[in-house]
């Protein structure tokens, strides 16, 4: 018996053997959003026409003329290039390779890094109280910020604004100089990324270095030095690249910067800095809701854990009025007390305890908690790979994250608005029984976040990309559902949600139809 | 040591070993044709876990209890090759906040232990030396992305482990063992993740591979066995629990650990033996201050 048990047993072992080497011994993982080399569809050269967010117009900065193409500094600029192509290093090439790929693009990933990176809540003291985040002390315990999703919704959206602000002005003085990239101009350049035929100066590499990095930095504070370094490694890729020379760069710099002060400005008196309240505002929503009837929010970490931020819902919209955020609101919950809500709660009792596999990884897939770049930024990873699949210039690419950014930051100002209105408490305040399989988020249920952010970007992605419009339909809803799978949303914070998201995305809809750039 | 004393103990040396050979780690093998099969109860709790390399008790989780049974089997192929599989199902539960445990089959092991040696080592006793090679791959389509819930890390494993064993006349016993396990790729039900300070766009998860050893001291007299352990596993890279953050399937899960158990062999049905054991974690990093009672019945059959 032994001797023919012995050879099977052996293939057993040496085959489960062969099967981990297979997959197993290549650990390495690779990013699945890949970026080729951008060839842009077209240059969309009436950019500089476009209507503008922030800015006046493309003429609120003013860009100076370049020296001649056949002028003695010019030729200089191009000797060093051509110094510098004959002597890149491994990693030269591979920056010029990363940036290659589209800088809206690249600086996107790297946003949404930041977020991931900075999405975590602060640890409670011994004493049981939760530190606050101080932008004045960003490298202390707690790291600052708590990039949460209507943090991360702000910082998406202020960095996207800025990018195609400053994108749209550098177009506008690309083509009243017509100036052109060094590869064209010098044959003995090459050109080591697609360099087209847009016009070079202002650079549109380091428009875009100087713009994102000054954003950041006031956004991501504690990172500045890895964020500096990428923002250079991005002229430098271009310099090196033959795309653009020294004069070119240095103007887009000198442009993305200003443009990054007049965002920065506006940030600085958007309502942020009253988000988080106080502990006697805190308490008058609890009261408020008990006047009105209702059980109010209470959270459930332990120690108790002050709520988001309440008063995100006060900060100024991108897109909306003050007025329109108001009547776009959906109307009150069920009331804690309804049979309505004892039939919702039921729902997600019975809806939790039975749940499949397939729901589990729904629930999974969009959780976008803690320590993850939230529901905006899985919607701007959603958005990447069709800006890049369309081949877009850098402004345009930069107007659908602007466009798709502002919604979900009016969404996010808008959902939060609502969340502090109602202070409704969540499914497992009201039924003890439930148990989540995600994290539980500490604010108010009513209407949900991700309902809302998905609404929102669905509409502004399946406006600009309208062939995909029923897949961003079918994400939408698959994303809001996965809350009622997660043990955290009742039905009727998603159907409202999603309503609610919807309106507040038509407006960057709207915006879109009228902005030039159809 | 009188010479007739160390011949009783020779001559029930092979049925001991049958029945107390049971773990891929230990020193023993199982004489041929032997089969034992058997299930073991597993109780294990903490409080107190690494976040990194601090010590911390998170409100929100409590006590995390995990319970499991698992079977286990063994079988002399011949004397000098053993086959050996475990198949457990895991319970996990946390005592505070609305976090859900979850339940299913884990991750079924099938390994094969072949003696490369065995001699007489001076007059004392026997030293013996043994290749493990041991192949494990999830039962079930369980998530390993709700740690410290989650019941597995979901990862398929090969490891590779050399044991040398000395078995005292007298009856002590000291065993060494070392292992290294190639992990593979994990799978997550989400498109990005964020570990070791870097964001992945993809929902692949590389898996460190995992460092361990144990060094086994015991006493066996008659029916009873008597085996002291302290283990330790490092992996061998993977990023640490950020502050406040979940544990993460990667992470650099490490361990020193100290395991007590009795085996008893009962004088009948003398095929039946009883295990008991305790483990406590002294020091890790990106685990659970774990305690671990367990108990198993486990049978000998002859074929």
């Amino acid at each position: 018996m032994s001797s023919r048990l012995r050879p099977s047993v052996l293939a057993v072992i040496v085959s489960c053997a062969a099967t981990l080497a297979g997959s197993g011994c290549d650990n390495t993982i690779t990013s699945s959003e890949a970026l080729p080399p951008l060839e842009m569809a077209s240059l969309d050269s009436n950019a500089g026409s476009w209507r503008m967010i922030v800015l006046s117009g493309p003429t609120q900065f003013t860009v100076a003329a370049p020296a001649a193409e056949t002028s003695a500094a010019y030729a200089a600029e191009l000797a060093a290039i051509k110094t510098a192509q004959s002597n890149l290093t491994a990693a030269q090439r591979g920056s010029i390779d990363y940036w290659s790929g589209g800088g809206v693009l690249r600086w996107n990933q790297i946003v949404r890094e930041l977020v991931a990176r900075f999405n975590l809540p602060p640890a409670p003291r011994p004493d049981g109280t939760y530190p606050v985040p101080d932008p004045e002390n960003p490298f202390a315990d707690p790291q600052f910020p708590f990039a949460n999703p209507p943090y991360a919704a702000r910082a998406y959206s202020y960095v996207a604004v800025a990018q195609y602000e400053a994108l749209k002005t550098a177009w506008y003085w690309k083509y009243q100089f017509h100036r052109r990239s060094p590869a064209r101009i010098d044959s003995g350049i090459r050109a080591l990324m697609p360099v087209g035929d847009l016009p070079a100066y202002p650079s549109e590499d380091a428009v875009l270095s100087g713009v994102t990095v000054e954003m950041l930095k006031v956004l991501f504070p504690a990172a500045v030095a890895e964020i500096t370094q990428r923002a250079a490694e991005q002229r430098n890729a271009a310099l090196w690249s033959g795309k653009a020379a020294a004069s070119d760069i240095a103007a887009g710099l000198a442009l993305g910067k200003a443009v990054a002060a007049t965002l920065i400005a506006r940030g600085s008196a958007d309502g942020m800095k009253n988000a988080v309240g106080n502990a006697a505002q805190w308490q008058a929503l609890a009261d408020s809701a008990v006047a009105r009837g209702e059980i109010p929010w209470i959270s459930q970490e332990s120690p108790p854990r002050p709520p988001m931020l309440p008063n995100f819902g006060l900060l100024q919209a991108w897109l909306m009025t003050s007025a329109e955020e108001t009547t776009e609101r959906p109307p009150a919950p069920p009331s804690t007390s309804s049979a309505q809500m004892r039939q919702e709660v039921s729902e997600v009792r019975q809806t939790v305890d039975h749940l499949t596999r397939d729901q589990l990884a729904i629930a999974y897939k969009w959780n976008d908690g803690a320590g993850t770049y939230t529901p905006p930024g899985h919607w701007n990873s959603i958005a990447a790979a069709y800006v890049r699949d369309a081949r877009m210039s850098e402004v345009r690419a930069a107007r659908v994250f602007a466009l798709l950014n502002m919604a979900m930051h009016d969404a996010a100002v808008g959902c939060w608005g609502v969340k502090y209105t109602y202070f409704n408490p969540r499914p497992v305040q009201l039924d003890p029984g439930i148990t989540t399989v995600i994290g539980l988020p500490n604010f108010p249920a009513y209407p949900s976040g991700h309902s809302t952010f998905s609404a929102a970007a669905a509409m502004v992605l399946g406006y600009l990309f309208p062939e995909a419009a029923p897949d961003f339909a079918a994400m939408k809803d698959e994303a809001s559902i996965s809350r009622l799978y997660g043990g955290i949303h009742y039905r009727s914070d998603i159907e409202r949600g999603k309503e609610h998201g919807a309106r507040i995305g038509g407006y960057a809809v709207r915006f879109a139809q009228q902005d030039g750039a159809n | 040591m009188k010479l007739s004393t160390v011949r009783v103990f020779l001559l029930l040396a092979p049925l001991a070993a049958s029945l107390r050979a049971q773990t891929i780690e230990d020193g023993l093998m199982m004489p041929r044709a032997a089969l034992g099969t058997g299930f073991f109860y597993a109780h294990e709790w903490w409080s107190q876990y690494w976040e990194g390399t601090l010590e911390r008790y998170n409100g929100n989780i409590g006590t995390l209890t995990t319970q499991s049974i698992t079977w286990m089997a063994g079988y002399g192929v011949t004397d000098r090759l053993n086959v050996i599989a475990l198949l457990p199902y895991v319970w996990t539960r946390a005592s505070q906040g609305p976090l859900q445990g979850m339940h299913g089959l884990q991750d079924f092991t099938l390994a094969a232990k072949y003696r490369l040696l065995s001699t007489s080592f001076t007059d004392r006793g026997t030293l013996r030396a043994m290749v493990v090679g041991a192949a494990g791959i999830p039962a079930s389509n369980y998530v390993p992305d709700f740690l410290p819930l989650s019941i597995g890390l979901a990862s398929r494993r090969f490891a590779g482990r050399f044991t040398l064993n000395f078995q005292a006349h007298a009856g002590w016993f000291v065993t060494g063992s070392a292992a290294y396990t190639w992990r593979t790729k994990v799978t997550l039900d989400r498109p990005a993740y964020y570990t070791n300070g870097q964001l992945y766009l993809s929902n692949q998860v590389a898996m460190p591979n995992v460092v361990d050893y144990m060094v086994t001291a015991g006493y066996e007299q008659g029916r009873l066995c008597i085996p002291i352990s302290f283990s330790q596993q490092r992996t061998q890279g993977g990023g640490d629990i950020r502050r406040q953050d979940m544990p993460f399937v990667s992470n650099r899960m490490d361990w020193v650990k100290v395991d007590g158990r009795v085996i008893y062999t009962l004088p009948a049905p003398r095929e039946l033996s009883i295990r008991l054991g305790a483990s406590r974690i002294v020091s890790g990093r990106n685990v659970g201050q774990a305690t671990t009672l367990t108990s198993g019945l486990f049978y000998t059959f002859h074929l």
